[in-house]
Formats: structure tokens, C-alpha cells, sequence
């Protein structure tokens, strides 16, 4: 019940706050025009196809990571953390009660970056190849909303997020095999590669953008994006501390 | 039971600095408790530590028979915190903040007790109004019927009337009387020295120590009295102890003589006094 109080409050903060919305919704959608723009001046032989919609799921990836952690240390820093924990809230039902916020929020995005990669790129999925990949960019989304819960542990302000942006994001860019299949890499690199979620999130699309695909080939990587979910909400309860 | 809370050698250490040392105080049920004392003296993290927001490094705290740690739950139903920030969702209004905290309690007819603390602290009309669009008191009040909506039996508030003007300031003391006429026991802590004598009693605190608890009555004692008079055209003072009979003897003294003519009274004011109390505890400190 507390849960859905809280996710009830996310959204109405969101609803309120119109300019993060807006940028929230808008930023993917100007990256993704960017990226139409960039693949237009490609080589005709580039399979541009295989980058398209894991670019779009790194983007919503790194939205929702960075709109959760930034807004749950102004929690923090705000005092409104403190006032939930002695008012009432426990720690799981705060962990929850975001998620459950912010997915509405990560819904809309993996939604908007579907529909104008789908519509820029001219790609022409099945409906079913359409939900499979909206589901691979809602699991990232959830995700990254624990991994900005978890991340927000360990600030003490906003600016505190930001090295973590280097530390878990821009590693996802150049060693989950967005760009290259991490075989390619140093044993040690394509390690850190497969440590990350954007990794499995990419074999998906990779599977399921193929003109024949085999779905018991992703259930390997679903299980491994699941596991995710659940070891960083541990993670997240374990760190979101009532004390000081 | 006579005490709303008990503390017993109460310390809190972060690394080297002991912010809390050996804090010990009880405060009646149905008091107006004041928690006096400079910024960076202990009492937001005295307060902390009786609400379970930070672990104690010794010592043992009873809040209505209950324990902040081991018996956080059944405890939040019975207290209400006010934090020094207001500690408010700017991006929602008065009333949905207030929901928000008392859902989590449970409130029964939430919607009617709303109204009731909006209605509490003057702020029924502006019951639908954005938080963002308030002044620093209005987001107090709000604050307040946050922490209130529960119907708490003991209230901490953290420094409820810093950086309010004094009109409202006077009206947030008026509220606070009403709810100790009510039964609610209330904590409040100030660094603001004349807040002392609105107090039931009052806990002075300095670096982290109780240097001085008393009632404000017994607190203005301490200070002293200028007598200024007219003895025979030339004006003469003299200085005496603030108490009720120091006071009287030393009138009836000065009545009692036919050349004096005028007299008038200056009793320290209770910032003084209090000043004085921290002065002399870090002079004898610094003796030692």
C-alpha cells in the first residue's frame, strides 16, 4: 500500500515539474534524431541497424539512471528521506514506491525511443519483434532506476552522481558490444563488458532484430537482466540506510 | 508514567568529535521542553537521536516506554518530527504533502484531519497552493501539520521558529501551547535564548554537553537586577540577584528611605543570563 502512496507522489513530482518531464521525454528523442543524422552520412554498408535500437535502449538506460539517483539525493539532501523513514515509510516500501514512479516515466521514454527509431529508421519489425524490444528497454529502465537507487547511497549531493557516470555508464558504450561483440576485446575488458546490464540488453535486440530468431536464445540474457533487478534492489535495500 | 522521554548517558561520537556527551534529561509528559543552545551545540543531532535517525554511540533513551531503535515502528505512530529544513515536495501542494505523511500512518479520515491542521495553523486557504509558492513560515506551518496530522502524543521540532519574522514566530508559540494544553508533550529546540521563558523547562546545551536545566523562572534567577535611584538629587545603582525576595528586600529598603525619590529596575534579559551561563562554563573550562 505505502508503495503505491509513494509511486502516486513520483509521479504527481513529476507531473509537477513540468521542465524535467519535458527535457526527460525530449532529450532521447533529440539524441535519436542526432544518431539518424550521423547514420545518413555513413557508408551504404554499415549495418546501422545493429546499433539503432541498442543506442536507443543505452539512452534510456542513462536517463533513468541519472533521473533517479539526482532526484533521490535531493531526498537526501532535502530531508524528505529522513521525514519518510521516521514518518512511516520503510525502506523496501521506498525502493518500490520509486521504481514504480519512475517506470511509469521510463514507460514513456522506451515508448518514444520505439516509436521514432521505428519511424526515422524506417526499421519494419513485427509487432511481436516490437514488444520483445520494448520489453529488452523497460527491463534496462528498471534496471537503471535500482542502479540510481544504489548509486544515491553514496552521495551526500547532486555533483556526487556524476563519477559515476564514467565509472558505470561510459564503459557500457564502448565495452557491452553496443559498437563491438565484446569476443573481440582483451579477455579482461570483454570481463568488465559482460559484468555490465547494457550487455545482455544488447544480445537481445541483437537476437531478436534478426530476420529469423530463435526466443529460447535471449532466455539466457532475460534471466541475467532479471537477476539484476533483483541483486541491485538487494544491493539498494542493503545501502538505503534508516541510521546514521 | 511522569516522563514523555528519558535519557541516560546519552553520547554520540563522529570519528574524533564527540557531538553528544553524556546527556542525561527527562521531560514531563504535557511539557513544553526547550532545547536552548548556539548553533553546532548538539541539539539537531540530540534531536536525530531521539527520533531513530542516528544510532546513539552509548547510552539509553526511553521515548513513552519505547525504545528509537529496537521499537522504531511502534514508536513513529506515537511521535512527530519536524525537522530544522521544512522538508517538504515543493512540486506538490500543502495538502497533498500533508496526505502523503499521514497515509503512511494510516490516519483514519485523513481528508477531515487534513483540514483540521491546515485549519490549525491559519492555512485553509492556501490548502491547494503549490509549496514552492510559499514563504519560509508558510512552509514551517506545512511542515508543522505534517508532523501533526497523526495526532502524535510527543512532537520534536527542530528549530521551528529560525528565520521566521516575529509576529509569526509569536503565533507559532501560541500553537504550540495549545497543543501542550491539549496533552501533546512537545521538544523543541532553539538557538534562539528568548524562546527559553515560552518553555515549561529548559535544557541548555553547549558543545555537545548539558551545562544548565532549569525552569525559566528559576533560569531568570540567575541573573541580576539593576536598581537605579534618586537619593537626595544624586542617582545611585545598585545590583542584586533577580529573585522574588532579593528583589522585594531591596525595594522595601530603598521605600523605607524618606530621600529617595524615583526608582526603576532592570532584570538581566534571559539572553544575557543564558550567555552568561555558557560564558562561565567555557571560562571554567578554559581554566582547567
Amino acid at each position: 500500500m505505502k508503495t503505491f502512496i509513494l509511486a502516486n507522489r513520483v509521479l504527481k513530482q513529476l507531473k509537477g515539474d513540468k521542465r524535467l518531464l519535458m527535457l526527460s521525454i525530449i532529450a532521447p528523442l533529440i539524441i535519436i534524431y542526432f544518431l539518424k543524422l550521423l547514420f545518413d552520412a555513413f557508408p551504404p554498408n554499415v549495418p546501422i541497424t545493429n546499433f539503432t535500437i541498442p543506442i536507443g535502449a543505452l539512452v534510456v538506460h542513462f536517463l533513468s539512471f541519472l533521473l533517479c539517483a539526482i532526484l533521490l539525493v535531493q531526498e537526501r539532501t532535502k530531508g524528505t528521506l529522513e521525514r519518510m523513514l521516521i514518518g512511516g515509510y520503510n525502506r523496501s516500501s521506498i525502493i518500490a514506491g520509486y521504481t514504480l514512479g519512475y517506470l511509469g516515466l521510463a514507460t514513456i521514454q522506451a515508448s518514444a525511443v520505439l516509436i521514432e527509431s521505428v519511424w526515422l529508421f524506417d526499421l519494419n519489425y513485427s509487432a511481436n519483434v516490437l514488444m520483445l524490444l520494448f520489453l529488452v528497454i523497460w527491463l534496462l529502465a528498471v534496471v537503471s532506476v535500482m542502479l540510481g537507487i544504489f548509486v544515491s547511497t553514496f552521495a551526500r549531493h547532486e555533483g556526487h552522481v556524476f563519477p559515476f557516470i564514467p565509472l558505470l555508464i561510459l564503459p557500457s558504450i564502448f565495452l557491452s558490444g553496443l559498437l563491438i561483440n565484446t569476443d573481440a576485446l582483451p579477455q579482461w575488458a570483454a570481463f568488465i563488458g559482460k559484468c555490465l546490464p547494457l550487455h545482455y540488453a544488447v544480445n537481445i535486440i541483437h537476437e531478436i532484430i534478426q530476420p529469423t530468431f530463435s526466443l529460447s536464445e535471449t532466455y539466457f540474457d532475460f534471466a541475467i537482466l532479471g537477476s539484476y533487478i533483483f541483486i541491485l534492489w538487494l544491493f539498494a535495500s542493503f545501502s538505503l540506510r534508516e541510521t546514521e | 508514567m511522569n516522563h514523555a522521554v528519558e535519557i541516560n548517558n546519552l553520547t554520540k561520537n563522529y570519528n574524533q568529535i564527540q557531538a553528544l556527551k553524556s546527556i542525561t534529561l527527562s521531560v514531563p509528559v504535557g511539557a513544553i521542553y526547550g532545547l536552548i543552545g548556539p548553533n553546532g551545540a548538539g541539539k539537531t543531532t540530540l534531536i536525530k537521536a531521539l527520533v531513530g535517525s542516528i544510532k546513539p554511540s552509548s547510552g539509553y533513551i526511553n521515548i513513552l516506554g519505547l525504545n528509537p531503535l529496537t521499537d522504531k515502528w511502534a514508536l513513529r505512530r506515537k511521535i512527530g518530527y519536524m525537522p530544522q529544513s521544512a522538508s517538504l515536495y515543493e512540486d506538490l501542494t500543502a495538502k497533498e504533502n500533508i496526505l502523503f505523511f499521514g497515509k503512511a500512518q494510516k490516519v483514519e479520515n485523513i481528508k477531515q484531519k487534513t483540514d483540521e491542521v491546515l485549519h490549525f495553523v491559519e492555512l485553509s486557504e492556501r490548502a491547494n497552493d503549490l509549496v514552492r509558492n510559499f514563504s519560509g513560515g508558510m512552509k514551517k506551518r506545512v511542515s508543522l501539520c505534517c508532523a501533526l496530522i497523526h495526532q502524535p502524543k510527543i512532537l520534536f521540532l527542530d528549530e521551528p521558529t529560525a528565520a521566521i519574522d516575529p509576529h509569526l514566530k509569536l503565533q507559532s508559540w501560541n500553537l504550540f501551547r495549545k497543543l501542550a494544553n491539549s496533552g501533546v508533550t512537545l521538544f523543541i529546540s532553539t538557538h534562539l535564548m528568548d524562546e527559553a521563558l515560552l518553555c515549561d523547562k529548559v535544557t541548555i546545551l553547549m558543545n555537545g554537553e548539558i551545562i544548565a536545566v532549569d525552569t525559566p523562572q528559576k533560569l531568570i534567577e540567575r541573573g541580576k537586577t539593576v536598581i537605579t535611584y534618586k537619593d537626595g538629587g544624586a542617582i545611585k545603582t545598585s545590583t542584586i540577584p533577580s529573585t522574588p525576595e532579593g528583589l522585594a528586600n531591596e525595594l522595601l529598603k530603598l521605600g523605607l528611605k524618606p530621600t529617595i525619590t524615583e526608582v526603576s529596575t532592570k532584570p538581566d534579559t534571559i539572553e544575557n543570563i543564558v550567555l552568561n551561563i555558557i560564558g562561565i562554563k567555557q571560562n571554567l573550562k578554559s581554566n582547567t
